[in-house]
């Protein structure tokens, strides 16, 4: 019987050391991070995610992007995603220290994310891409979010946010492409993604 | 043949002490024990099914068999989908079943109610089926290998806590005597998962952890679910199905007391080689690193205590089904854990991160490892608790030949096409389609393996269907049991730890 008591915390005790140093530190240490204060100008960064950008974080998650598409950049001794120009320095806890779910993500069967909202700046683009991936390219592997839109009739003026689509992916005469509420939301959180804001522990690299 | 698959240790003792008839402990817990086999195996099917969708999807997004367009068969919903039915569904059920009847069967006691883990069984499909179907509708928390929504988790976790509880009580009211180490890993793994399943769900829902401490976190679970509940759930099983079909004693109790405890200190460590160059501290990675290389030891004192117990006789694995599922996963453990170190070093990692190539090393630790041992238990033990036979032995060749077929080549596809992937990825002038055009046959070669490996996992499930509806009791049992009695009274075999 005493074997199995020693055995018991034995147990305990060696996993508890992990549990210590991977879930309690950074949960205590991340959570008092805090703003930086860009000396020059004054602005704090990181800033926080506008609410539709947050409900798009949800829809990131309900269709699984983060299976195929990472959210960090790594050192460049680590590898060369700033040789491939997703972002200008590694990113650090602080980047996210507002995100309510971090997609740091496995893979890369698609691009990086980190930057996404720095590299593309139009909301066009992230629609076409999302409901017809083969109409930019037809290499790309990406499967068609095509729940994300609605296709209904044009109902006195077109939609401001209606997919300016070509070939055979246009729509009936009298019928246009819009992103859902989802779509839209999605898309806010995908501008969103820009951690090209100076902070002290990351210097940008040297070349 | 028929007969090597049953006839066999049928009397086999845990330990020195323990010479009863044991037929009577497996008639007490076949309730239990089968549901969780028969819902491992439903699992199975359904899993296997949603890996053969997400794989053909990666491979050819647009043609009509794979659904294009409908959200909830869309690639990041069926790829979930068919991870969550392998890990919780077929790994933990046919891990749970297995760990209690090995369980009952040291303890050796009947009087603990079957009811108990019967209830958890049925409680364990509901969060399953909900878990899945929140997957599928979109529902999910976002975090890989916890995607279930909070309200499943809490089902799943309730019918956890009632095996761990009941496994428990079992230990403590065992037979007096030495123990083995089977029931060592198996009290490790029953407290391990209950404890790393309770803090990713408290820590990342209940009182949400701040920004990079929920991939910490998250990753902390994952290494700690394959290292300190998948591994010693199958290494309490071969520890205990090895020397017993063979007959002989475990090589060394050292060893295998060398192996548990280097599993226990670092098996809750190895999480951080997935986020090498990631956003935190640089000690928390290269901690999981070191861990990773270290946990060579608890891998190599297994192979070495499993070999040398087999002492080079491996005639055995042509006339017993269950042998050799359980040696060949034995087998593919070590080869695994030599993987899985070697891609942990920040050198390699810095070409393989991101690529298919970590996803090559999980099919060989779940696919290879853990599901050919389990399988091999189910082989064993199915039998045993129904006092029937398994029909039709091609079945049985079968899903052997196509499982460990379909393993190697979806191995080799992509640990090849990820490796071209990865020296892609390093070289900016190449641009990503470029990189991914190149992974195209490798992508093909991988979606034929999942064909294979769903064909094999088909013919375990039918196999398990017909012993369960059709197959005759064995009449002649008695005379089988009272034969072997004989025979180990002769050859006493000492495989206690003490």
């Amino acid at each position: 019987m005493n074997r199995l008591t020693g055995l018991f915390f034995g147990i305990f005790l060696l996993f508890g050391v992990s549990w210590l140093g991977l879930v309690a530190y950074p949960y205590l240490t991340f959570a008092g991070l805090r703003q930086s204060k860009d000396e020059a100008t004054g602005a704090l960064a990181p800033q926080g995610m506008p609410g539709t950008a947050a409900q798009g974080a949800r829809v990131y998650a309900a269709n699984g992007c983060f299976y195929c598409h990472s959210q960090y950049i790594r050192e460049e001794k680590e590898g060369n995603d700033i040789g491939r120009q997703w972002g200008t320095r590694r990113t650090v806890a602080r980047d996210y220290m507002y995100d309510q779910n971090v997609f740091l993500g496995t893979s890369r069967l698609g691009a990086d994310l980190t930057n996404v909202g720095v590299r593309q700046t139009d909301p066009q683009w992230f629609y076409r891409i999302l409901y017809s991936p083969r109409s930019l390219s037809s290499e790309v592997a990406m499967p068609a979010y095509k729940w994300l839109f609605q296709t209904r009739e044009i109902q006195g003026q077109p939609s401001v946010d209606a997919l300016k689509l070509e070939g055979a992916y246009v729509p009936p005469s009298g019928y246009e492409v819009v992103p859902t509420a989802e779509g839209k939301a999605l898309v806010a959180y995908l501008l969103s993604l820009k951690k090209n804001y100076p902070l002290p522990e990351a210097p940008e690299a040297t070349e | 043949m028929k007969e090597t698959v049953i006839s066999e240790a049928e009397l086999r003792p845990a330990s020195r002490a323990d010479h009863r008839d044991l037929s009577g402990v497996d008639r007490a817990i076949r309730v239990p024990v089968l549901i969780f086999f028969g819902s491992a195996v439903f699992w199975l099917v359904i899993g296997s099914l949603f890996y053969l969708l997400s794989s053909s999807q990666l491979f050819s997004p647009d043609v009509w068999w794979t659904f294009p367009g409908v959200a909830w068969l869309s690639f990041g919903r069926a790829y979930p989908a068919f991870l969550n039915c392998y890990v919780y569904g077929w790994a933990t059920c046919a891990g749970i079943g297995t760990g209690i009847w090995l369980l009952s069967r040291f303890n050796g006691v009947t009087f603990r109610s079957p009811l108990f883990p019967s209830v958890a069984a049925v409680l364990w499909n509901i969060g399953m089926l909900t878990g899945v179907l929140s997957i599928l509708s979109g529902a999910t928390t976002g975090r890989e290998l916890l995607e279930f929504p909070p309200q499943s988790a809490f089902i799943l976790f309730f019918g956890l806590i009632m095996v761990s509880l009941w496994a428990l009580v079992i230990l403590w009211n065992r037979t007096p005597g030495s123990t083995y180490i089977s029931q060592w890993y198996l009290l490790g793994a029953f407290l391990w998962f209950a404890w790393m399943y309770a803090t990713a769900y408290l820590v990342l829902d209940i009182v949400p952890a701040p920004g990079a401490a929920q991939p910490a976190v998250n990753w902390w679970y994952a290494g700690s679910l394959v290292d300190l509940w998948f591994t010693p759930i199958a290494l309490a099983t071969a520890y205990y199905l090895i020397p017993q079909i063979v007959r002989r004693p475990i090589y060394s109790d050292k060893l295998a007391l060398l192996g548990f405890w280097g599993l226990a200190l670092f098996g809750g460590w190895t999480g951080m080689t997935h986020l090498i160059g990631g956003p935190l501290p640089a000690w928390m990675i290269t901690a999981s690193i070191v861990a990773k290389v270290l946990m060579l030891v608890p891998v190599l004192a297994a192979a070495a205590n499993f070999h040398l117990t087999m002492k080079g006789d491996f005639s055995g694995l042509s006339e017993n089904f269950a042998l050799r599922f359980v040696v060949t996963g034995a087998f593919i453990y070590t080869a695994y854990a030599f993987e899985g170190s070697i891609l942990s070093a920040r050198s390699i990692a810095q070409f393989t991160q991101f690529t298919l190539v970590p996803e090559s090393n999980s099919q060989l630790g779940l696919f290879g490892f853990y599901s050919m041992i389990l399988f091999g238990a189910l082989y064993y033990i199915v039998p045993r608790l129904l006092n029937r036979l398994w029909l039709f032995h091609k079945l049985i060749e079968t899903h052997f030949w196509l499982a460990v077929t379909g393993l190697w080549l979806s191995f080799a596809a992509l640990t090849i096409g990820g490796l071209i992937q990865g020296f892609g990825l390093e070289d900016p002038q190449i641009p990503m389609i470029a990189v991914n055009d190149l992974l195209e046959p490798f992508l093909a070669i991988q979606n034929f393996a999942a064909l294979l490996l769903v064909v094999a996992n088909l013919s375990f499930a039918i196999s398990f269907a017909l012993i369960l509806l059709i197959s005759a009791p064995v009449r002649h049992r008695r005379t089988a049991v009272e034969r072997f009695k004989e025979a180990s009274e002769s050859t006493e075999p000492e495989v206690s730890v003490a």
